[in-house]
């Protein structure tokens, strides 16, 4: 009687097992036909494979643009869809460490699993100059630290190039007959990219210098392109919310400093960034930091716009106010 | 533009030319002169198309070397792209070893007890009135090869020690997407049984877990994962496995150890659903069938079912979510004395609001058939299996791990966390068992993580 329903049970389960097995080969010939399926752990990496990937290949990013990177949920649809990845392509330098491990073993994809598969892109190795490398022993009474250095590179366009060819090469390699069609892309991204570096460039210009605060170490590449000086930041070390007493003491400290802005990404708190700004005679920013970080940035060339943009023309409407203050004041 | 001008002058002087030769000369000269006239007009619309073939040319050479130029800025910027080999550091030395991950996470709780002898329900829960060693997990992890990765988890107390987990998973792509984890593990039944103790939201362990699956069910065997080709995440899990040397009565070996229907076969399917962007929800079921060790062929059958639901709003407050796990369990056992029916639920409600901070509410009990009390240790040779302690050289073990009757208990909790590596937590529990008196519970838990930054498992 018991064996009998422990084989019933064990009956349904080798049912249950066949029905899968049809069904996989169902979607392994509907796959056949597809494009080269790519997923990027962040939209910033997805927007750049569409510029060079365009009607090729097929890009979705797990994680959203106005999302925490250090901070996603592991959700298992996710391993769905790094099982029927081609490329996966993330940010590297620990950036996703708490939350993207787990999903690429749990994806049983072997184009993806292997570190130096074709399938699997670190797109911090394409970076040439990555900043705040340790140099000595490093331990987590620093704060929530990367050991390989800031992972925050992308948002340096001469980064955007470097990871666009990588992307291309890899691509490349994935799905070689359409070789010519991605360096193709590629030469045309970099192309408009250049162009727009030198607008961007010749906008940021006359505000080399400039002293600003902003909320976590996320910005470090953006300052070292725009010539922008960090005095200080809101999170008294990364990852660490800051205390009443730390964000006195910061005030202190920049008060006398001519600091112009304040700036934070939206999923930071805003109240104290805003405060300090304020205390400090500066004004405060919130700017996206990856695509789809606002409304209306769906490429790399939006999002670093949007930035761009943001800065000059808050920095030049402050630059206006001090100048017809200091005529009525004169 | 010059020669326009030159042109113009021409054409003018051309026109008063006539002018003034008509004056002077009639005739044949005139012939003379329209004959020139001609010839120069020709010559002269000659040179304007020469002039506006070079002036083509050039810009096309301009336009040329303009592209040109663009290309071997975007060549040099692509070439300028690709990284140099990296210095080798001092850093990278320590990151190229091929040491496994390290991470050793110590739990302490400090407890009050409003009774002199409280239930113990898990092994790691607190004991007694005081400051306790809750546990030690020290894990190694890391990819073994192309095709394998390793994750070993250690269990330590003062004097004891445990494999909570030692087992190796499959990286490489296998027919119908399944997955195999070969080793010690904890079984694939439910949710919080794959939960540690460092990621569990309470200090204690809910009552069906520890009642049912001991302080976690982690036997050895091979277990299948498959992923079904579906729209939506959907697994199926199968196991065999052995029962020894578990923690709970539930499942022992049967003295028939020859015979392969009576291991331990474990069955999980687990589906997850994205709602909305904020609303997940997973759903599971369990189904778990092995000899409990009462007589040769008596069996438990344990069945599950999980339910886990997550609501974060990523774009107003990012850090801000609220999370509900439950839990239904149903035991049915083989003895001598007839077939024991066994159920338990627990449901916990936790609302993370703050970045570091969350608090939450946890409602479990147990119902068994035949509530016992607390048995003198002679009374241990009774063939119930709710009553079968199983010791080890005549040393009494887990005596506290039978079932005891029905038992209700609420808990609610407060959890600090100044990073993702360190915790405090406070709780306070009322217990109410129908076997004993009820009693209260404060706890005040530190918890510690060093070494590899681990992920956090949804």
């Amino acid at each position: 009687m018991k064996t009998q329903k422990f084989l019933q049970s064990l009956a349904l389960h080798f049912c249950l097992a066949l029905l899968v097995i049809a069904f996989s080969l169902f979607a392994s010939a509907i796959d056949a036909l597809a494009k080269v399926k790519v997923v990027a752990s962040l939209p910033t990496f997805a927007a750049i494979t569409k510029e060079i990937g365009g009607d090729k290949v097929e890009v979705e990013s797990l994680a959203k643009g106005y999302q925490d990177p250090h901070f996603v949920d592991a959700k298992p649809s996710y391993v769905l869809k790094l099982n029927r990845a081609d490329l996966l392509i993330y940010n590297g330098l620990d950036l996703e460490i708490g939350w993207l491990p787990p999903l690429i073993t749990g994806s049983r994809n072997s184009k993806i699993t292997s570190t130096n598969s074709p399938g699997n892109l670190n797109a911090s190795t394409l970076i040439s100059n990555i900043l705040e490398v340790p140099t000595m022993r490093v331990d987590r009474s620093m704060g929530d630290i990367h050991p390989g250095g800031n992972p925050h590179y992308i948002l340096d366009p001469k980064n955007g190039i470097a990871v666009a060819n990588g992307i291309a090469e890899r691509l490349k390699e994935i799905d070689p007959k359409n070789s010519s069609y991605y360096d193709q892309r590629l030469k045309d991204f970099v192309k408009r990219l250049n162009a727009k570096a030198k607008e961007w460039e010749e906008k940021l210009a006359p505000y080399k210098g400039t002293k600003i605060v902003p909320y976590h170490k996320s910005w470090n590449y953006f300052s070292d392109w725009a010539g922008f000086q960090e005095v200080g930041y809101v999170e008294p070390k990364p990852g660490i919310p800051p205390s009443p007493s730390y964000v006195a003491d910061l005030i202190r400290k920049i008060q006398g400093m001519n600091v112009k802005l304040v700036i934070a990404e939206s999923y930071y708190p805003q109240k104290v960034p805003a405060l300090i700004a304020q205390k400090a005679g500066a004004s405060f920013l919130v700017l996206p930091a990856q695509v789809g970080g606002g409304d209306g940035i769906n490429t790399y060339f939006d999002l670093l716009d949007a930035i761009v943009n943001d800065v000059t023309s808050k920095l030049e409407n402050m630059k206006q106010a001090v100048n017809s203050s200091n005529l009525a004041g004169g | 533009m010059r020669i326009n001008r030159f042109i113009a002058l021409f054409f003018f002087g051309m026109f008063l030319f006539p002018l003034i030769i008509q004056k002077e000369a009639w005739g044949e000269e005139r012939d003379d002169i329209k004959k020139q006239m001609q010839e120069l007009r020709q010559q002269m619309e000659a040179m304007q198309k020469k002039l506006e073939e070079l002036e083509e040319k050039n810009r096309m050479l301009e336009e040329e070397a303009k592209k040109q130029k663009e290309e071997r800025e975007v060549e040099k910027a692509i070439t300028e792209a690709v990284p140099a080999p990296p210095r080798e550091g001092y850093l990278q030395r320590v990151i190229q070893s091929l040491n496994p991950d390290i991470s050793v996470i110590g739990i302490f709780t400090a407890a009050y007890f409003s009774e002199n002898d409280p239930i113990i329900h898990a092994e790691n829960d607190p004991e007694n009135t005081g400051i306790n060693l809750q546990e030690i997990e020290i894990g190694f992890q890391g990819v073994i090869d192309p095709y394998f990765r390793f994750d070993s988890f250690f269990s330590i107390g003062r004097d004891s020690f445990e494999t909570e987990e030692a087992y190796a998973t499959t990286l490489l792509s296998l027919p119908l997407n399944s997955q195999v984890r070969i080793g010690l593990m904890r079984a694939k039944f439910g949710r919080i049984n794959l939960q540690h103790r460092h990621s569990q939201d309470f200090v204690t362990l809910a009552l069906p877990a520890a009642d049912f699956l001991g302080e976690h069910l982690n036997p050895v065997g091979i277990e299948f994962n498959f992923l079904a080709p579906l729209p939506w995440f959907m697994e199926l899990t199968a196991s065999v496995n052995s029962a020894n040397g578990l923690e709970t009565p539930t499942f022992a070996p049967d003295e028939d150890a020859n015979n392969l229907g009576r291991l331990l076969y474990i069955f999980h399917l687990a589906n997850f659903f994205e709602i909305t962007e904020a609303l997940s929800l997973s759903l599971g079921g369990s189904f778990a069938t092995g000899s409990n060790g009462t007589e040769p062929g008596n069996r438990s059958n344990l069945y599950g079912v999980d339910l886990f639901a997550k609501y974060r709003p990523l774009k107003n407050n990012p850090y801000q979510e609220v999370w509900l796990q439950s839990e239904f369990m149903y035991l049915q056992a083989e003895s001598e004395e007839g077939d024991l029916d066994n159920w338990g639920a627990y449901a916990q409600l936790v609302y993370r609001f703050a970045k570091r901070w969350n608090a939450g509410f946890r409602f479990d009990f147990v119902d068994t058939d035949t509530p016992v009390t607390p048995m003198e240790e002679e009374e241990l040779e009774g063939s119930s299996l709710l009553r079968v302690m199983r010791s080890e050289e005549g040393e009494e073990e887990e005596s506290m791990l039978g079932l005891l009757g029905k038992e209700l208990r609420y808990a609610v909790m407060l959890t600090f966390n100044p990073t993702e590596f360190s915790r405090i937590r406070l709780q306070y529990e009322f217990d109410d068992p129908d076997f004993a008196d009820s009693f209260h519970a404060v706890f005040l838990q530190f918890q510690y993580s060093l070494g590899a930054h681990g992920a956090h498992p949804f």
